[in-house]
C-alpha cells in the first residue's frame, strides 16, 4: 500500500508541475501574437516625439528587440529558480505587485467560498426538510443562480445597498460590508454549482436504506441532515470545490472591477489592457499553482479517506451534472 | 420492444410545461438573431438625440439611449452577435474538444499523456482568464472573445468525449464486435460517436447557456465589438454610466438572464430524459 | 412538524416578497442631495479626496510626467521654471526671470534663490542642468525615456554661478520658455535622477519640491500626498506665500465614472475626474461645481490624409468641414460648457484667431460641393462615383472618452449628405499600435501643446515633421508658412504668420475641426474652494482650501 501510494503520490507531483510550466509557456506564446509591449507602446506615442534612434535604444534595453525563442528561454528559467521578472509597465519587481494585491483577492475569494457554502448548505437542507411547493421551487435556484452573470448582481447589489440605501460605500472597497456585497456577488453563481452536487448527492443518500432506518428512529431534523446525510456527501463536495477554486478566481476578475478593488483581477485588466507580459505570466501560473494545488491535494488526501478508491483510477468524480 | 417505445414517446409528449415556456424564448431569441428586423422597423445604429434617456414606454418599449436610439432594437440586434458568438464559441468546443478527446481515448499512452497535459491546462488556468488573454492577443472583437470562449471550453469537451471514449472501449459488446473483425473506424462511427453524442449534447446544450454570459462578461470588460454595435454585454456595461437611466442595465439584463435560464432548463430536462 | 415547517416557508416567502419590492422601489428613485454653505477666507487645514479613473503605468519622472493621469500628482509634487496659466500666459516661479539673444538660440535663466527639494538637496543652477539634459535625452542606458515634445534642438545647459543657466539650442527655438511650464518639465533631486530605472519606478524615492510631498502609495490604488510644511515659492501669479492651506489629498482610483460622482454627491470624496458630461447639468443645479478647464492644445477634430480618395479632391474636404453640425453635437453629447472651434487650435491659445466661417456647419454648400465634385446620390442616400460608394472609417480616439459617442453621431450627420460612415473603435494598446496620422483618411487628434510653435512640426515632413496631412512638401504654401512660424524669433511676427497658417489649413480642408476639447472634467465638492487650473487644465490645489 504504502509504496503504491508512494508512486502515485509522485507522479501526481510530477504532472502538476508540468501542468504549471506548461502554463506559463503557454501565456508567453499567446501574448506574443499581438506585437506590442508596454515599453514599445509608450515610445511610439506619437504625443512623444521619440526619433527611431531614441526608440531603438532604449527598446534594446529592455531586450525587447531578441527573437521570442531567446525571450522565452531567458524568462523561463528564471521562473524556475522562483524570480518572477520586472513589470514592463511599472517597472516594479512583479513580485511586489502581486504581492500588494493578493491579500484583497484571497479575503474575497475565501468569503465568497464561505458565502456560497452557507447558500449551497441552506439550499440542500431546504430541499430535504420545506414542504414539498418550497422545495420544489429551491430546486430550480441553483439553475437560477447560474444564470444570473456576476456582473449583473453585483451592479444591482451596489445600486441598492450602496446608492439607495446607503449601507456601505462604495470607494470604501475593502472595507466590511463592501466586501461582504462583493462576496456575495461572486458567491452566487459558484453556490449553484456546489448546491447541485449537494441536492444529487444528498438525494442519492436518503435513498438508501441507512438512511431510512435513521429516519425511523426519529431524530431532529437537523441532526438527520448533519449526521447521516450531509457527512457521506461531503466528499464530492469537496471535489466539486477544487473545481470551484478556478470558478472563483475567474469571477474575482470582474466583481473587482465593480466594487472596485484592487485585487488580482484589477492588475489583469491593467495589464491586459498595455500587454504587460511578464505580470500576466505570473498571475496565470499561480492561478494555475493554486488550482492544481488543491486538485492535488484532493487527489492526495482522497484514496486516504475513501478505501474505496482504488489507487491506479481516479477518484470518484462526483456526480456533477456534466 | 414496442412497449419501450410507446414508455418513451409518452414521456416525451408530457413535456414539463416550464421546459415548453423554455424553448419558446429560445426561440424568440434565435429569431431575433436570424431575422431582426422582423421584429422591430427602428434603426439600433441612428437615433433621434432630442429623445434621448426617455424611459421605455408605449413609443420606445425598453426606453432609449444616450444617443435616442431605441433600446429595445437594440437589444434584438445585438441578439445575432451575442447568439451567433455563443455558438461559434460551441462549435470549437465540441469539434476541438470532440477530437481531442476522440484521440486521446483511442491512440496508444503517449497521445493520451501528451493531450491529456494540454487538457489540464486548459482547464488549470481559470476560464475567464483564459478568455482574456486570448482576446486581448487576438483583438477586441466579439468574433474573437467567442473564439477565446471556444477555447476555454475545449477542456471540458475533451475530458468527456474522453470518458466517453473509454467507457465505449471497455464496454462488453464493443468487445465482442471487436472479435468478430470490426475495425477501429467501425466501432469510433457505429458505437463511440452516437453514445457520446447524447452525453455531449447536453453538456453543449449548458455551455452554451454559460458563453453567452461569458461572452457578456468580455464585452462588459471592453473585450468585445466597440458601439454601435449592440451586444448584451455592451449594453449593460454603456448603461452603467447612466444611473438615471436604470432601464439601460435592466433591459438587456434580463433578456440575458431569461435566455439563460432557458437554455439551463432545456439542458436539465434533456439530461433528466437520457 | 408540518406546521413549523410551512411558518419558515412563509417567512422565507415574505423575505423574499420583500426584497423584491425594495428592489423594484429603488430601481425608480434617483439619489443625491447636497447642502450648501461655507466661509470666504482662506483656512488651513482639511484633507481631501480626489477620485481618478487612473493613476498611469509607471512613476519613473522623465516616462510618466506628460500621463494625463499622473499629471495631476506631479503637478502638487514638483515645481517648474516657469507657470502656464489657462490663457497660455507665461509667468516666473523657480525662473525669476530670463532672457533670450536676438535669433532665440540662447537662452538665460535667473533662478530663485533658497529653493530646496524635499530630501534636502538644494533646488541650483546644477540641479537644473541636470534635470534639462535628462529631459532632452533621456537615459538608454537605464532604460529611461527623455520627456516627449521637448526641443530636439537643445544642445547643452551650463550652470554659469548658483543660480543662473545658459541653455544653448542648435537652432531659432522660440518655444523653449512655454516648453517649460508643460507637463514634462519637472524638476525632479539630482539624487533620484541617479537612481536606476527600478528605483525610480518607486514613487516614494521620486523627489521633488513641490508644496506636497508622497506620504504613501499603493500602485493601482491610491496616492496620499501630505503638504510640506516649509514650502515658500509658489508661482507669484497664484498670489500666495508659505505652504498649502490642505493638509493633505488623497488620489483614489475608481474607475466607473458613475461611482465617481456619486461619491461625491454623498459626501464620501471631495472630487471626480471626468464625469459623464451629461450628467453635469444636474451637477451644478443641486450646487455642485463643475469645471471643465480647456488645455492648450489643437481642438478636437480630425487630421485628413490628403494622400487617401477621395480625400485628395479639396471639395470633399471642404464637404466634410461643412456637413458637420457642431452644435448638434454639444447639445448631445456634451454641455453648452463646451465651445465650438473656431480654428484648428484651442481659443485660449496665443496666436489662435477666429477662422470659423471657414468650416461653418452649411449642410446645403456640402451637398453643392459633392454634387460639383461628381458624387451622385444613390437611392439608399449614399453617394457613389465611377461605381465606387463615398465611404469613410472613423476610428474613435481611446484617450478621450467621448470619441465614441461624438464619431456615432458625426456618422449620423454624414451619413445626411451622402457619405457611408463606419466606426471602428480599438483599445488603447491597438489604437497606439495600428492607427497613425497618415495611416488612416481621417484621423482624430486629441493633442496638447504649450506653445503654438508646435505647430509647425505637425504640418509637412520637413524636419522629421509628423506629415499629418500626408502632403510631404507638395504644398509650397504650406511648407512656408510652416517654416516661417518655426523659425520666427519674435512672438509678433509669428502670431501673423499663425493666422495666415490657420486661414490657409482651413480653407484647404486639411483640418476638420469638430469642438474644443475639455480632456479634463472636474467634479467638486461646493465646500472646496480656491481651486486654479493651469494651461494643461490641471487643477492647483496649492491655493486650495476647504470651508
Amino acid at each position: 500500500m504504502d509504496s503504491g501510494y508512494a508512486a502515485y503520490a509522485a507522479r501526481r507531483v510530477l504532472q502538476a508541475v508540468v501542468v504549471i510550466l506548461l502554463a506559463y509557456v503557454f501565456t508567453f506564446l499567446v501574448i506574443s501574437v499581438l506585437p506590442g509591449d508596454p515599453v514599445t507602446n509608450t515610445l511610439r506615442n506619437p504625443q512623444n516625439g521619440f526619433t527611431e534612434e531614441q526608440i531603438s535604444r532604449i527598446v534594446s534595453y529592455y531586450g525587447l528587440d531578441r527573437p521570442v525563442g531567446v525571450q522565452l528561454w531567458e524568462s523561463l528559467s528564471r521562473f524556475v529558480t522562483g524570480d518572477l521578472g520586472v513589470s514592463l509597465r511599472s517597472n516594479l519587481p512583479v513580485s511586489r505587485m502581486i504581492g500588494e494585491v493578493l491579500g484583497s483577492t484571497l479575503v474575497l475569494a475565501a468569503s465568497a467560498l464561505a458565502v456560497a457554502l452557507v447558500l449551497a448548505l441552506a439550499i440542500g437542507f431546504g430541499t430535504r426538510f420545506l414542504p414539498k411547493r418550497a422545495a420544489r421551487l429551491l430546486r430550480s435556484f441553483p439553475s437560477l443562480f447560474l444564470s444570473l452573470p456576476n456582473f449583473v448582481i453585483g451592479l444591482v447589489l451596489i445600486q441598492v445597498f450602496a446608492f439607495q440605501l446607503g449601507l456601505f460605500r462604495v470607494i470604501d472597497a475593502e472595507g466590511g460590508l463592501a466586501t461582504f456585497f462583493a462576496a456575495v456577488a461572486l458567491g452566487i453563481p459558484v453556490s449553484a454549482r456546489i448546491a447541485e452536487v449537494l441536492i444529487t448527492n444528498l438525494d442519492h443518500e436518503a435513498g438508501q436504506e441507512y438512511a431510512a432506518v435513521a429516519r425511523s428512529r426519529g431524530p431532529g431534523r437537523a441532526r438527520l441532515f448533519a449526521r447521516h446525510l450531509l457527512k457521506p456527501s461531503s466528499l464530492p463536495v469537496v471535489t466539486v470545490i477544487a473545481v470551484v477554486v478556478g470558478e472563483l478566481l475567474s469571477g474575482a476578475v470582474i466583481t473587482e472591477q465593480i466594487f472596485g478593488r484592487t485585487g488580482i483581477g484589477s492588475l489583469v485588466q491593467r495589464s491586459v489592457t498595455t500587454q504587460d507580459l511578464p505580470v500576466l505570466q505570473a498571475i496565470v501560473s499561480l492561478a494555475a499553482v493554486v488550482f492544481v494545488a488543491v486538485n492535488l491535494l484532493a487527489d492526495l488526501v482522497y484514496p486516504l479517506l475513501d478505501p474505496r478508491v482504488r489507487l491506479g483510477g481516479k477518484r470518484q468524480k462526483a456526480a456533477v451534472p456534466a | 420492444m414496442s412497449v419501450a417505445t410507446t414508455a418513451v414517446s409518452r414521456a416525451a409528449v408530457r413535456i414539463p410545461p416550464t421546459v415548453v415556456l423554455s424553448f419558446l424564448v429560445v426561440a424568440i431569441v434565435l429569431l431575433w438573431s436570424l431575422v431582426p428586423g422582423l421584429f422591430t422597423s427602428q434603426d439600433p445604429a441612428v437615433g433621434v438625440p432630442a429623445d434621448k434617456f426617455a424611459a421605455p414606454g408605449a413609443a420606445h418599449w425598453f426606453g432609449t439611449d444616450q444617443l435616442g436610439r431605441d433600446l429595445y432594437s437594440r437589444v434584438v440586434h445585438g441578439t445575432a452577435s451575442s447568439v451567433s458568438s455563443a455558438l461559434v464559441a460551441i462549435g470549437i468546443g465540441v469539434v476541438a474538444g470532440g477530437l481531442i478527446g476522440l484521440i486521446a481515448g483511442f491512440a496508444g499512452r503517449w497521445a493520451d499523456t501528451v493531450l491529456g497535459r494540454l487538457v489540464d491546462v486548459l482547464l488549470a488556468i481559470p476560464e475567464f482568464l483564459l478568455a482574456v488573454i486570448i482576446v486581448s492577443s487576438l483583438g477586441f472583437r466579439t468574433i474573437n472573445a467567442a473564439v477565446a470562449t471556444g477555447i476555454s471550453a475545449v477542456g471540458v469537451f475533451a475530458r468527456v468525449m474522453r470518458a466517453e471514449v473509454i467507457k465505449t472501449r471497455r464496454a462488453v459488446f464493443v468487445e465482442a464486435s471487436y472479435l468478430q473483425g470490426g475495425s477501429r473506424w467501425h466501432i469510433l462511427l457505429r458505437h463511440v460517436l452516437p453514445n457520446a453524442s447524447r452525453s455531449l449534447l447536453a453538456l453543449a446544450v449548458l455551455q452554451f447557456g454559460l458563453s453567452i454570459l461569458l461572452i457578456a462578461s468580455l464585452a462588459f470588460l471592453g473585450y468585445g465589438d466597440p458601439p454601435p454595435a449592440s451586444d448584451w454585454g455592451l449594453l449593460i456595461s454603456v448603461g452603467k454610466d447612466y444611473p438615471l437611466a436604470p432601464w439601460l442595465i435592466y433591459a438587456p439584463a434580463l433578456v440575458m438572464i431569461a435566455t439563460v435560464l432557458s437554455v439551463n432548463r432545456i439542458s436539465r430536462w434533456l439530461r433528466k430524459t437520457d | 412538524m408540518p406546521v413549523n415547517t410551512s411558518r419558515a416557508a412563509r417567512r422565507l416567502l415574505r423575505t423574499i416578497a420583500g426584497l423584491v419590492t425594495v428592489v423594484a422601489l429603488a430601481a425608480c428613485a434617483p439619489g443625491g442631495t447636497n447642502t450648501a454653505g461655507g466661509s470666504a477666507t482662506p483656512k488651513p487645514g482639511g484633507d481631501i479626496t480626489f477620485l481618478i479613473d487612473s493613476l498611469g503605468d509607471t512613476w519613473i519622472p522623465n516616462n510618466s510626467s506628460i500621463s494625463s493621469f499622473q499629471g495631476h500628482i506631479w503637478g502638487q509634487v514638483t515645481d517648474k521654471l516657469v507657470y502656464v496659466d489657462e490663457n497660455g500666459a507665461v509667468s516666473p516661479w523657480i525662473a525669476q526671470s530670463w532672457e533670450q539673444n536676438a535669433d532665440a538660440t540662447q537662452f538665460t535663466l535667473h533662478l530663485k534663490q533658497g529653493v530646496t527639494f524635499s530630501d534636502g538637496t538644494p533646488l541650483d543652477a546644477a540641479a537644473v542642468v541636470a534635470n534639462l539634459d535628462i529631459w532632452a535625452r533621456g537615459d538608454a542606458s537605464r532604460g529611461i525615456n527623455p520627456i516627449g515634445l521637448f526641443p530636439k534642438t537643445y544642445d547643452h545647459a551650463e550652470a554659469v554661478d548658483a543660480s543662473t543657466v545658459k541653455v544653448s539650442f542648435t537652432a531659432p527655438t522660440l518655444g523653449f520658455i512655454p516648453t517649460l511650464g508643460y507637463h514634462g518639465s519637472i524638476l525632479i533631486s539630482p539624487k533620484t535622477l541617479a537612481l536606476p530605472a527600478g528605483e525610480q519606478a518607486d514613487l516614494s524615492n521620486d523627489i521633488g519640491s513641490g508644496p506636497y510631498v508622497v506620504a504613501s502609495w499603493k500602485e493601482g490604488d491610491s496616492v496620499v500626498l501630505k503638504k510640506r510644511a516649509d514650502y515658500n515659492w509658489g508661482p507669484p501669479a497664484l498670489n500666495h506665500q508659505g505652504p498649502a492651506y490642505l493638509d493633505s489629498i488623497t488620489y483614489k482610483i475608481v474607475a466607473e465614472p458613475s461611482v465617481r460622482t456619486a461619491a461625491v454627491q454623498s459626501h464620501q470624496a471631495d472630487v471626480a475626474y471626468n464625469p459623464s458630461p451629461q450628467e453635469l447639468s444636474s451637477f451644478k443645479e443641486q450646487g455642485y461645481t463643475t469645471a471643465t478647464p480647456r488645455y492648450l492644445g489643437f481642438v478636437n477634430g480630425f487630421a485628413v490624409n490628403t494622400k487617401a480618395a477621395p480625400f485628395d479632391d479639396v471639395r470633399v474636404r471642404q464637404a466634410l468641414q461643412h456637413g458637420i453640425n457642431r452644435d448638434e453635437i454639444i447639445s448631445t453629447v456634451y454641455t453648452p460648457d463646451w465651445l465650438p472651434a473656431k480654428s484648428f487650435i484651442q481659443s485660449n491659445v496665443p496666436g489662435a484667431t477666429d477662422h470659423s466661417t471657414d468650416f461653418a456647419y452649411d449642410a446645403a454648400e456640402a451637398n453643392r460641393l459633392l454634387d460639383e465634385a461628381g458624387w451622385v446620390k444613390g437611392p439608399d442616400g449614399t453617394r457613389a462615383k465611377n461605381g465606387k460608394p463615398l465611404e469613410l472609417t472613423l476610428y474613435p480616439n481611446p484617450y478621450l472618452a467621448t470619441s465614441k459617442s461624438v464619431d456615432e453621431l458625426i456618422a449620423q450627420q454624414l451619413g445626411k449628405i451622402g457619405f457611408k460612415v463606419t466606426i471602428q473603435a480599438f483599445d488603447v494598446v491597438t489604437y497606439s499600435s495600428r492607427i497613425k496620422v497618415g495611416g488612416v483618411p481621417a484621423y482624430e487628434v486629441t493633442r496638447s501643446f504649450i506653445d503654438a510653435g508646435t505647430v509647425a512640426g505637425v504640418l509637412t515632413d520637413a524636419n522629421n515633421g509628423e506629415n499629418w496631412f500626408g502632403l510631404g512638401q507638395s504644398d509650397p504654401k504650406l511648407t512656408q508658412l510652416g517654416a516661417a512660424v518655426a523659425g520666427a524669433s519674435t512672438v509678433g511676427e509669428r502670431d501673423k504668420v499663425l493666422d495666415q497658417l490657420q486661414g490657409y489649413v482651413l480653407q484647404q480642408g486639411y483640418f476638420v475641426p469638430i469642438t474644443q476639447i475639455v480632456q479634463r472634467i472636474y467634479l467638486q465638492s461646493p465646500d472646496l474652494h480656491g481651486v486654479s487650473y493651469n494651461g494643461l487644465a490641471y487643477a492647483n490645489y496649492y491655493t486650495a482650501w476647504l470651508g
